[in-house]
């Protein structure tokens, strides 16, 4: 919708603009979670920022190893310049990784900090969407509902925005259960079964989504996965934590 | 939070059955027949938007022109996303410049500048000696068409004007001539 913002002769691509917003606020919301949950704030950050560096590392190579032709006879287009070409899921699978050792290194308590990770996880899975709105290529499937929005001249759902919804949800129910957390690990479980289930349902109109063979939207079969795994260990944790305050 | 095991099955059940059939009916080839249109969307598999614009000495391209209509087989089309001050840009110009001499007749590759000015084309294409049509899209209409994020992007259109490709990075010249004739061969 406005790929760049131009301020005189400067153009700024949005989407990147807001992504780095993103990163700015998931640092911040990271330290004052932690102090709100009575965690380290120094080590959460920490955290966080590991998983942010990585990530981005871990994007830019994914893309450099898919499309290493382009690549081998100018081994310095690696590193310089990183105005494009990076991999989402590159860079997931990297910070994720990264945030696991940094976590072992530092033993630390997974349960509590993935509690407070949540939050931070959906906010910046937000922004992400906010940006791919704004800026993004990305665009829903037709329709003629109200709220449709015109997108390459054609109505189409608002998906990214429904995708927002989703994540809003998830935050909403993460602050009404962090006041009443029955064990550690339950707000992080909770708030994945929410923001899982709510982008099962909304991806169902993104047209640009990742279609596995057979046609199966792939983001659909892995949430799915994941809230079954959350719910299960969300009884797990609930009922070891009534056997415990029997 | 609830009591029994047998609550939570049903709640595991109901998730499971209620998500499987979502998934189901999401699935690709349950939604295509039902509304199938060959819509115009800067996406692979889809039909290229279709833009008008010129060059820095005023000559006129047209997507349409290359495409495939009413008996006429069309041309594959190449849109090289650039800008002066981007330096990958500037790095694979030269292999453009001569995959569009190699395949004069049988391809077409057209630069399309973002947000400069007519006069920047100008002088740019006058220092390195460009010499296929770099087209000026300086209030984006066609970078907006095509969404274009990052630069370099570069778009591979078939003759039938449906996208092939979004390559987003800097491209040498054996992978610009095998993703040309990967285009003519089909």
């Amino acid at each position: 919708m406005y790929p760049a913002i131009n301020l005189g002769p400067l153009v700024l691509p949005t989407a990147s603009f807001i992504i780095l917003i993103g990163v700015w606020v998931c640092l911040v919301l990271a330290e004052r979670i932690a102090r709100r949950l009575g965690l380290d704030a120094d080590i959460m950050s920490g955290l966080v920022t590991t998983g942010i560096i990585a990530g981005f590392i871990g994007a830019r190579l994914t893309f450099v190893f898919l499309y290493w032709p382009a690549y081998q006879d100018n081994l310095l287009g690696i590193v310089w310049p990183l105005n494009s070409g990076f991999n989402i899921w590159g860079g997931i699978f990297f910070g994720a990784a990264a945030m696991f050792f940094y976590a072992r290194a530092k033993q630390i308590p997974a349960a509590p900090y993935l509690d407070a990770l949540a939050p931070v996880f959906v906010s910046g899975l937000m922004f992400v969407s906010l940006a791919d709105f704004l800026g993004g290529p990305g665009f829903g499937t037709f329709t003629q509902m109200p709220w449709g929005i015109e997108s390459y001249d054609m109505r189409r759902h608002p998906v990214q925005l429904y995708e927002i919804a989703a994540g809003a949800v998830a935050l909403i129910a993460w602050w009404y259960y962090q006041k009443r957390r029955v064990f550690e690990g339950q707000l992080f479980l909770i708030t994945t079964i929410i923001y899982g289930l709510g982008r099962l349902f909304v991806d169902a109109y993104r047209a640009n989504t990742w279609i596995a063979s057979g046609g199966w939207h792939g983001l659909q079969i892995l949430c799915l996965l994941a809230v079954l795994v959350a719910l299960f260990l969300l009884m797990r944790g609930s009922e070891n934590a009534k056997i415990a305050s029997a | 939070m609830m009591n029994s095991r047998f609550e939570w099955a049903i709640i595991f059940l109901i998730v499971l059955l209620l998500g499987g059939a979502w998934i189901v009916e999401s699935r690709e080839s349950n939604i295509e027949p039902k509304n199938f249109l060959l819509t115009e969307a800067p996406l692979v598999g889809h039909l290229a938007p279709d833009f008008t614009a010129q060059t820095t000495d005023n000559e006129t391209y047209a997507l349409k022109e290359y495409i495939a209509s009413e008996g006429e087989n069309g041309r594959p089309v190449v849109l090289n996303f650039w800008a002066s001050w981007c330096g990958p840009c500037r790095m694979e110009m030269p292999a453009f410049d001569r995959a569009s001499l190699k395949f004069a007749d049988r391809a077409a590759i057209l630069g399309i500048n973002q947000a400069e000015s007519a006069e920047t084309i100008k002088r740019f294409a006058q220092t390195t000696g460009v010499t296929y049509p770099l087209l000026v899209d300086e209030d984006q209409n066609i970078n907006n068409k095509y969404a274009v994020l990052n630069l370099p992007t570069t778009i591979f259109i078939d003759g039938e004007g449906v996208i092939r490709e979004v390559f987003v990075g800097t491209m040498n010249q054996a992978v610009l001539e095998d993703k040309i004739n990967a285009l003519l061969e089909e």
